[in-house]
């Protein structure tokens, strides 16, 4: 091999190595998220309520995937998710409002609550069977909507909590810029990725799945159940605390009311990360967008189809079920199976539409 | 007071045990793959340097008509891509020619190949000219030499650093390494030869210590579900390094049996003890069951139980779970602990499906698999956590006999290389008579008879229990 | 309050003690250990049970003195309602679970859309027959419960038959999406409740025709004059009545035998002869009509997608807490929770729910069979 010719891989090399290195996926998609962005503050007229929705979106993306290490790979059904989310978005509100704590401070005591919550439910979990832990985690949901209810002093209430919004920032009160929260929440998409990735390819999440697979053969392994199911629960619910946290930064004009963060938001969460292919980070990017953003984007906006999506929200409602269903019995693999089924398709279509056309062009190969 | 003491020490003394080789096979191993990358670094270097030394000289070379390698490798890069494109034009003017009308045409075109076979050796000679120059000139070839010298002095200098540098690196890494390799070896033979000392002293009741060439012993095991006796008043001993069988109709209480011993059940009565990897004896009675595994039991189960979502070499990596030394937040970060254990279990995954005829399964995931291969799998991952006793739950089951045959070979490969006693539970009476050294049959959950094949075989009292009373 | 919790933290507290020494010292002497530790946890808690009585009734008299009883009867005769219809709704709860093996979380959407029909049927018969309201009510009851049936049968037949193969938590997310589609489904074909669309269930007689309850005094229990509703005392005859009936067909017709062959094992009982297909389905179709009756009795209300909702937490609460493998402990439990929320609101007052749930938790966490469960022993 000569020099030139070595130059020349090592570049395409260095190139080809780059994208295929897995976290560049996750940096095109954050791009693409802040290109819209990027879009509306350039001027081009990007809908209000689309910038939202995707804003929106994003949040419910980081839920999602604290959500598919809970479901995807420990195999655990938790239907309070909702309620740690609404959780986490109260600790802001409070701790901002009435304390006045820095935003580093409340996103640490955040985690901490994070840790002991997720802490008591894996305990749970311990004792009960897969089947009957939907059921404790739906109670544990209604233990925390009552004390958001009840516990006026925490929350306001019904009423709802009165948001400034504003967070603290060294000391003093800013007011938030949509705009900016918007980078922000795409920054912390990009962060939680690449950690859900780091940990789906690790010893851990490893474990995670001989757990799930089989209780039995994972302890004859060295792999301490009481350790994992915790660690589950603990990471699912820090994400979703998380996630809140930023749900409140970024939707300043919502009161946070009790009965946001129900049962309803639970189940939509569940679809979304289903649909989408509960072990698959783009999976659940792609649930979270059709279950979510479209009806966001698309269905709530009063100029697609002359409102009647508006008119009649149940439809969309109905049809997230519908997809549940559908894809639980027949397509158990959710969108994502259906993508790289598509794309293999797609490539050997190409591979033999190449191979005709050189072979009409240039006549069959003599060698 | 004293057997008190004594026995705390050597708990202690286990653990730290167990810590320190795992540490201590961790930095051979991590000693060996950072010499590898410094070599290959060195290696990539040392071509560079070649290569941009012959692309220097290549100027000179031509200049002077010498028709070295290098040059010849131009040449022939150049020659390749003419004759390429040569190529690609006949075919398409043989194309043209195909659906060519009238004759002229392809009189013309016939013309056009020639000329392009014409053109195609013209520009190779052209080629050969540019880069090997037909007269060279007297100054040329001096120049030449001149230069070669520089650059070949420039070039050895060069190599010599590099070759300096890696070999400082490797020097700093053993160093470093060794130091604290053998610190740990020195300690860890210390703490052994304590342990050994301090078991020799026990003499306290309630302690048991087993004796070197036992690995497992079962002293009066009782298993009671309600009123059904699983398993009564069982008793037994495993040597070291053999191959153990314990056979039984239906329902004599097998699998009861290493259910108590991997810790799935717990016995009603009764004391297991094993020599775990330290030559200590465990009392396995108040283990937890994820413990089991790091003192060197490992089983197999009788229905195939492999994570069906991971491939093959990850289904041997989670079998190596227990002898990772990264935590999860090592995990979260991806950080260089999590890089280079991945790359060190993988090593030794590779070599385990290597010994046991697995490696067109690698990247297999194991839906669709033949049976045969997933019982396989099952046996290759016991390995990958150094066991000292490995259970195999009825590994003939739903197996033929050339397939039994070749698993009873494996069976012996494994205990020979690997250096670990077998206990199996088999209801495949060729199997156990042609492999095991000792063979104990029970039923209704007590002993009937403990032997070797050849004595069990000819025990009256196993013949009744299986064929009926006479 | 605070009185309270400290008397019921040391209660509990002695009884746990007196436990583990029990443990410690007696427990060997039985043969049967796992079946007397649970006989013994049982009657802690029956004990803690009766003492949260006892205290309720300690509070009860600071405040009403002599009418301390009456007032904790007076709670009981007010959770009648919602003891009839949690009884109803919890015990379909465990007959899909035993014939489907899944926990069927569509089983508060099942049972809105009973109570949406018969809303319709109200609105229908108003218009156009001059029946009194408490035929009205009769006839609605019985026609939104068949229109539940038929829900539930419809669901069994086009969706559950063919998911039998998934797995347990598959099979949840199936009655997920179920949850999800009636939920949109019901405002769609019946519209919202609105005053051209008044959807609401009245009660069988008005709430001021009462039944006083003079056998409480003339028993000499009370001195003070209580009495119930027609509707509660119409409601309780009519919900015992029905769970009197299934529990007699379970337990002594060929259909129940069918339902618990097909509970233990469905291909086997299929195989033996037993008609799964219409087993499922009729059962499916008969937790729709309990769940139905459940939340029509519930009157006067207004129909709302949401409405069966907490009754169905509290129903799954009491199925996890009576143990699903029994009828009768859901049934025992079911009866319990709304006594222990009313009784609970004269000490906690708002956080009645949240206090009897986390009791439950707890509880659930220490013998995670429920109450009346057995525990199995898994083969490895």
């Amino acid at each position: 091999m000569t020099y030139e010719t070595k130059m020349k891989n090592t570049y395409k090399n260095k190139l080809k190595s780059m994208v295929k290195h897995p976290y560049f996926g996750f940096f095109v998609i954050t791009i693409i998220m802040l290109l819209v962005q990027v879009l509306r503050v350039a001027g081009v007229d990007v809908a209000n309520q689309t910038l939202r929705a995707f804003g929106k979106t994003m949040i419910y993306i980081i839920v999602g995937l604290g959500f598919s290490i809970l479901l995807g790979f420990g195999g655990l059904a938790s239907l309070g998710t909702a309620g740690f989310v609404g959780l986490g978005a109260y600790l802001l509100g409070y701790f901002t409002n009435n304390k006045g704590y820095s935003v580093f401070l409340i996103i640490l005591i955040t985690i901490v609550v994070a840790i002991i919550v997720g802490t008591v439910v894996g305990f749970i979990s311990l004792r009960i069977e897969g089947m009957y832990l939907a059921i404790i985690t739906l109670a544990i949901a209604e233990i925390i909507n009552e004390v958001f209810t009840n516990w006026t002093a925490f929350s306001n209430g019904i009423d709802g909590m009165i948001v400034n919004n504003r967070i603290v920032l060294f000391n003093k009160y800013i007011v938030l810029d949509p705009n900016v929260v918007f980078v922000a929440i795409s920054l912390a998409l990009l962060l939680m990725m690449i950690i859900t990735f780091n940990i789906m390819k690790s010893p851990t999440g490893r474990a995670l799945l001989a757990m799930r697979n089989s209780t039995s053969a994972a302890q004859a392994m060295g792999i301490s159940i009481f350790k994992y199911r915790l660690l589950a629960f603990i990471v699912s619910t820090v994400y979703a605390m998380l996630a809140g946290v930023l749900y409140l930064t970024y939707i300043p004009s919502t009161f946070p009311v009790p009965g946001d963060w129900t049962l309803n938001l639970s189940l939509l969460i569940l679809a979304a990360v289903i649909v989408g292919g509960s072990r698959s980070i783009y999976g659940i990017i792609m649930g979270t967008f059709l279950i979510f953003g479209f009806d966001l984007a698309v269905l709530s906006n009063r100029n697609n189809f002359g409102g009647y999506f508006v008119e009649h929200p149940e439809i969309s409602i109905m049809l997230n079920g519908v997809l549940i269903i559908l894809v639980i019995m027949f397509y158990r693999g959710g969108l994502i199976r259906l993508v790289n089924t598509v794309i293999a398709f797609i490539k050997r279509l190409f591979l033999k539409l190449k191979n005709k056309w050189k072979e009409y062009r240039y006549g069959p190969d003599s060698e | 007071m004293v057997q008190i003491v004594n026995r705390i020490k050597t708990n202690i003394y286990d653990i730290l045990l167990k810590r320190q080789e795992a540490n201590l096979s961790y930095k051979k191993e991590y000693l060996v793959i950072k010499t590898e990358e410094v070599n290959e670094k060195r290696a990539k270097n040392i071509a560079k340097t070649e290569l941009l030394f012959n692309h220097k000289l290549a100027k000179y070379e031509t200049h002077a008509g010498i028709a070295s390698s290098y040059i010849n490798e131009l040449i022939r890069e150049k020659e390749e891509i003419i004759n390429k494109q040569a190529k690609l034009d006949t075919r398409v003017l043989k194309q043209k020619i195909k659906q060519a009308k009238s004759d002229d045409l392809v009189a013309n075109l016939n013309k056009k190949i020639a000329d392009v076979e014409v053109n195609r050796l013209k520009r190779i000679s052209d080629a050969k000219v540019k880069y090997l120059n037909p007269n060279p000139s007297e100054s040329d070839k001096a120049l030449y030499d001149n230069q070669r010298k520089e650059l070949e002095d420039l070039k050895q200098e060069r190599i010599k650093k590099i070759n300096l540098k890696a070999d400082l690196h490797i020097e700093k890494i053993n160093k470093q390494t060794q130091a604290s390799i053998e610190k740990l070896s020195a300690s860890i033979s210390s703490f052994k030869e304590k342990l050994i000392k301090l078991e020799e002293q026990m003499t306290d009741k309630n302690t048991v210590v087993l004796e070197k060439d036992l690995i497992l012993s079962l002293r009066n095991l009782s298993m009671h579900f309600g009123g059904l006796k699983a398993v009564d008043d069982l008793s037994f001993d495993v040597k070291k390094g053999e191959i153990f069988g314990l056979i039984g109709p239906n329902g004599a209480g097998k699998t009861t049996v290493f259910n108590c011993i991997t810790r799935f059940y717990k016995p009603t009565s009764g004391n297991i003890y094993f020599n775990n990897v330290n030559g200590k004896t465990v009392h396995l009675n108040e283990m937890k069951v994820h413990n089991v595994i790091k003192e060197g039991i490992v089983r197999t189960f009788q229905n195939v139980e492999l994570v069906w979502e991971l491939n093959i070499l990850d289904n041997l990596l989670v079998a190596a779970h227990s002898s990772y030394r990264s935590s999860f937040f090592h995990h979260l970060v991806h950080s260089r602990l999590t890089k280079r254990e991945e790359v060190i279990y993988t090593k030794k995954a590779m070599k385990i499906l290597n010994d046991l005829d697995l490696t067109p399964y690698t990247y297999a995931f194991p839906i669709g698999l033949p049976y045969g291969v997933l019982k396989k799998v099952e046996l290759a991952r016991t390995l990958m956590s150094n066991p000292k006793l490995i259970i195999l739950d009825e590994p003939a089951a739903g197996l033929n006999d050339t397939e039994t045959k070749e698993l009873s070979e494996f069976i012996k490969k494994i205990k020979d290389e690997y250096d670990v006693t077998i206990f199996l539970v088999e209801h495949d009476m060729g199997l156990v008579m042609s492999i095991c050294d000792t063979v104990c049959a029970i039923s209704f959950g007590k002993k009937l008879d403990i032997g070797t094949p050849k004595q069990i075989q000819s025990s009256k009292v196993v013949q009744e229990a299986y064929l009926g009373g006479e | 309050m605070g009185a309270f919790w400290l008397d019921f933290g040391i209660a509990s507290a002695i009884l746990f003690v007196a436990y583990n020494i029990f443990k410690i010292f007696f427990l060997k002497y039985f043969k049967n250990q796992a079946k007397v530790k649970s006989r013994v946890i049982n009657l802690i808690v029956f004990l803690l049970i009766i003492y949260t009585f006892v205290i309720v009734y300690q509070t009860a008299q600071e405040k009403f003195g002599d009418r301390a009883l009456a007032y904790m009867i007076l709670q009981f005769i007010n959770q009648i309602p919602n003891i009839a219809s949690l009884a109803l709704a919890t015990t379909a709860i465990v007959l899909i679970y035993k014939t489907s093996t899944t926990t069927n979380f569509a089983q508060s959407m099942m049972a809105t859309f009973g109570a949406y029909s018969a809303a319709k049927a109200v609105q229908y018969i108003g218009a156009n027959y001059q029946w009194t309201t408490t035929t009205t009510v009769i006839v609605a009851l019985f026609a939104g419960s068949f229109v539940a049936f038929l829900l539930g049968v419809f669901i069994d037949t086009v969706i559950i038959r063919y998911s039998k193969d998934k797995t347990p938590i598959g099979k949840q997310m199936i009655t997920m999406g179920l949850v999800i589609i009636l939920m949109g489904l019901m405002p769609m074909i019946f519209g919202f409740n609105s005053s051209n669309n008044p959807l609401v269930i009245p009660q069988l007689f008005p709430a001021t025709e009462k039944v006083p309850l003079t056998f409480l005094n003339t028993w000499g229990i009370i001195e003070m004059q209580l009495s119930m509703t027609k509707h509660s005392l119409y409601i309780l005859i009519f919900s015992v009545f029905l769970l009197v009936l299934l529990f007699s067909l379970l337990r002594f017709t060929k259909w129940g035998l069918g339902v618990r062959a097909t509970a233990s094992n469905e291909r086997v009982a299929s195989m033996m002869g037993v008609n799964t297909k219409l087993i499922t389905a009729l059962s499916w179709g008969i937790a729709g009509f309990l769940g139905g009756v459940a939340a029509i009795i519930k009157a006067p209300t207004d129909i709302n997608p949401a409405l069966m909702v907490s009754t169905q937490v509290n129903g799954f609460v009491a199925a996890v807490l009576g143990s699903f493998t029994s009828f009768s402990g859901p049934l025992i439990a079911s009866i319990l929770i709304p006594l222990l929320q009313g009784l609970m609101v004269s000490l906690v007052g708002n956080w009645n729910f949240t206090v009897v749930y986390a009791i439950i938790l707890a509880f659930v966490l220490i013998k995670p069979e429920g109450l009346f469960g057995k525990k199995v022993d898994k083969k490895v």
